[in-house]
């Protein structure tokens, strides 16, 4: 961007304005609307923009660990000495990735930014590749999540494809190699490939909220000779002779145990790093892990660099935060599908969690309205073992109430608590001091849950985190 | 069989249709049937399976939502592999439950998007077109008296673009109160034929329709004479979760409002 561009220099102060007068009216973290109103001036002002970033822009998409995955991706970025930006509050629809673009811009539309790392929604990748023409597109995976909103995982898969698609000539898609779906959107211009490949983390079997695994290629039935998380895993089709595509980039070995964090071992071109931990939880966290170990051996990352940003990686909002709550402690984990849920559930069954379990079901737009996927989960694990009371909240608390009673819990084992104080009260009750009590929360249950901790001084307003 | 104290549920392709969290409505009958004092014996009819032999063992049958890639390759295996012996079985009172895809299969056929046409079994003189518009939402409906259902209001949710047409004479299963229903305007809810019905309601339907459960139980009983206890059952969590959905049902036009103007909301997602 050499000359001026009247127009887009308007839309950005029109966005920064937008955004110091919504912070200024606490109508929230300004996270959105400056987009709204800059795209209104200009709507190529995201196109604009997304040429100023010295090496480039990467769009990290898929339907889990988005958030995850951009965070281990800035802090490694920034061990390798960058400057990194992104969208860091979560927003991640096409106004969401504007406003953050606007934030970071000066006047003039330029960043002074080595790299943009932008997490972006599934259903917006396709566009938002389009507009910022990305170095370097991340997909991690597609699970059943809103399906009233996203329709059918086949569907989200195909947008996910569009997404790569739409990559200019130079790009790299880094793809997860143990999901099928992901695993068949090789037709990038260049595909990387990363994957778990640890026989002894398999789960043995698909779990019951995993898809029906079908070819992509052919549509027979693919058989699984491993299985690490939801669908993804070590797979073959007996019909067409397609499996899955070798990664470069693999976990070569992962432990997993509680929630504290995992043990990991990383190998790929070049080198590999490990074992060391990582302070995540769960199979699908180590796939995470590798994805951003990936997208910084594209970004250029060597290995020591990315060994020292995963050392000094701390978990995003929301991903296994620990806040306060009446001299207690309570981690606060998302769950917002039936994949995310299942993981969260074994990591909290894999160690010692402590006397009590928080779970909270919200169906809000955000949550995604359809709830039935909460029968999918096996909260059958939980009836003979596992923390000894569960306390079930949100605005369907009754219906997972319900869920958990078909499982074999009863009371007094099963507290139903709707408000987010009574549940976090019946929490900080129970739970053992120094031992933060693992709650698994949809997103909008997480929101409301942040919010009761922040007004009673327990944790920081999220969008100052980061 | 007068007095036996078991019966058989087959579930159809549960693998394959289950898109919705269908299988809690495994987990409702086989709970229901062992406070009613009766083993309820799952067994799986899927792609790999369900010869006539096994299909002919079952007390009653269960059938869910899938993908429309699914329900390509389910109808020609159920059509011609499972549908002479199915046919036979329902003819002779046994239950036959079929939800969204499952229900959509049990029509004349499905004529996709793009034009193909999915021949269905024939059970339940209906056919199914796709529709330009998916209807999604909580649904609230008030079933057909002929039932008897002890609590004849009907809580689920739906999601779907195929519009289901009855033949005339074909009774559907209830009158929306809120939502889409068989094709968004008839005002009619799936349909009931004998012992079988069919439904785009999910939920899934049976945990909060407990009375849909018993029909089912009941059904299944009578024609096997196995002896089920009929008394009142204690639902105070059924009902809760029942009252939790229907009051959200009721409150829900704006997540309904945003569908309509065919938009999506800008909200805050993520990963």
């Amino acid at each position: 961007m050499t000359r001026a561009d009247p127009r887009m220099r308007l839309a950005v102060l029109g966005g920064k304005v937008t955004a110091w007068a919504s912070r200024g009216l606490r109508m929230g973290g300004g996270t959105t609307l400056p987009g709204d109103v800059a795209r209104t001036i200009d709507p190529r002002v995201l196109r604009k923009l997304a040429a100023s970033p010295r090496r480039g822009i990467v769009v990290v998409t898929g339907t889990n660990g988005k958030t995850t995955t951009s965070a281990l991706l800035r802090r490694i970025a920034a061990a390798a000495g960058w400057r990194i930006g992104g969208n860091q509050s979560g927003s991640n629809l096409i106004y969401g990735l504007t406003a953050a673009a606007i934030a970071q811009a000066d006047l003039r539309g330029q960043m002074d930014l080595d790299w943009l790392v932008l997490e972006v929604d599934e259903l917006s990748a396709a566009a938002a590749a389009r507009e910022v023409q990305p170095r370097i597109l991340v997909v991690l995976n597609a699970f059943r999540d809103q399906l009233d909103r996203s329709f059918e995982v086949d569907q989200v898969a195909a947008r996910l494809g569009e997404a790569v698609a739409a990559l200019p000539e130079t790009a790299v898609a880094v793809l997860n190699s143990d999901d099928p779906r992901i695993a068949a959107l090789d037709r990038a211009p260049k595909a990387s490939f990363f994957g778990i490949e640890d026989r002894e983390a398999d789960r043995g079997g698909l779990p019951e909220s995993a898809d029906r695994p079908v070819c992509p290629r052919c549509g027979g039935s693919l058989q699984f000779s491993a299985v690490y998380y939801g669908q993804c895993g070590d797979y073959r089709c007996p019909a067409c002779g397609w499996s899955r595509p070798s990664p470069a980039l693999r976990v070569t070995r992962v432990l997993t145990a509680g929630l504290d964090h995992l043990e990991l071992t990383l190998a790929g071109p070049g080198g590999g790093v490990g074992p060391l931990e990582v302070p995540l939880a769960g199979a699908h966290n180590a796939a995470n892990v590798a994805a951003a170990a990936a997208a910084a051996r594209e970004m250029g990352a060597d290995w020591d660099q990315i060994e020292r940003g995963l050392r000094e990686f701390r978990p995003a909002f929301g991903r296994s935060q620990v806040v306060r709550w009446r001299q207690r402690q309570v981690r606060l984990l998302l769950a917002k599908n039936p994949a995310g849920m299942q993981a969260s559930l074994e990591a909290v069954l894999s160690g010692d969690a402590g006397p009590v379990l928080g779970l909270a079901l919200n169906d809000g737009v955000a949550d995604g309205t359809d709830i039935s996927w909460i029968w999918d989960v096996e909260f059958e694990k939980l009836a003979d073992s596992g923390p000894r009371w569960i306390v079930v909240s949100g605005r369907r608390a009754a219906e997972l109430a319900l869920r958990l009673r078909y499982a074999g819990l009863a009371e007094p084992r099963l507290m139903v608590r709707p408000a987010p104080e009574q549940a976090l009260d019946e929490l900080a009750e129970r739970a053992a001091p120094g031992m933060p009590a693992p709650s698994l929360l949809t997103y909008t249950a997480m929101l409301a849950w942040h919010r009761a901790v922040v007004g009673a001084g327990g944790a920081e307003p999220f969008w100052a985190e980061g | 069989m007068t007095g036996s104290t078991s019966l058989r549920l087959g579930v159809l392709y549960p693998r394959e249709m289950n898109l919705y969290g269908d299988r809690g409505n495994v987990l409702a009958l086989v709970r229901r049937a062992a406070l009613r004092g009766v083993e309820l014996e799952v067994t799986t009819l899927g792609l790999d399976g369900g010869d006539p032999g096994e299909i002919q063992a079952c007390s009653g049958f269960l059938i869910g939502g899938g993908q429309d890639m699914d329900q390509l390759a389910l109808a020609h295996d159920l059509v011609t592999r499972k549908g002479p012996a199915l046919r036979e079985q329902v003819s002779s009172g046994a239950p036959l439950l079929a939800v969204c895809a499952g229900y959509q299969l049990l029509g004349e056929h499905y004529r996709t998007a793009a034009g193909d046409l999915i021949p269905g079994l024939g059970i339940l003189p209906l056919r199914t077109e796709a529709g330009r518009r998916r209807l999604v939402g909580n649904i609230l409906v008030a079933a057909n008296p002929g039932l008897g259902l002890a609590n004849p209001l009907l809580v689920g949710f739906e999601n779907h673009s195929g519009r289901t047409i009855l033949e005339p004479g074909l009774h559907p299963l209830g009158k929306v109160v809120r939502g889409g229903g068989n094709d968004g305007d008839s005002g009619a809810e799936g349909a009931v034929l004998g012992s079988v019905i069919g439904t785009y309601l999910h939920g899934p339907l049976l945990p909060k329709n407990p009375a849909l459960a018993d029909w089912w139980l009941f059904t299944a009983a009578g024609r096997t004479g196995t002896t089920l206890d009929r008394s009142h059952l204690d639902d105070s969590a059924e009902e809760a979760a029942r009252r939790e959905a229907i009051q959200i049902t009721l409150s829900g036009s704006r997540a309904r409002g945003y569908r309509l103007l065919g938009r999506r909301p800008r909200i805050r997602r993520t990963g």
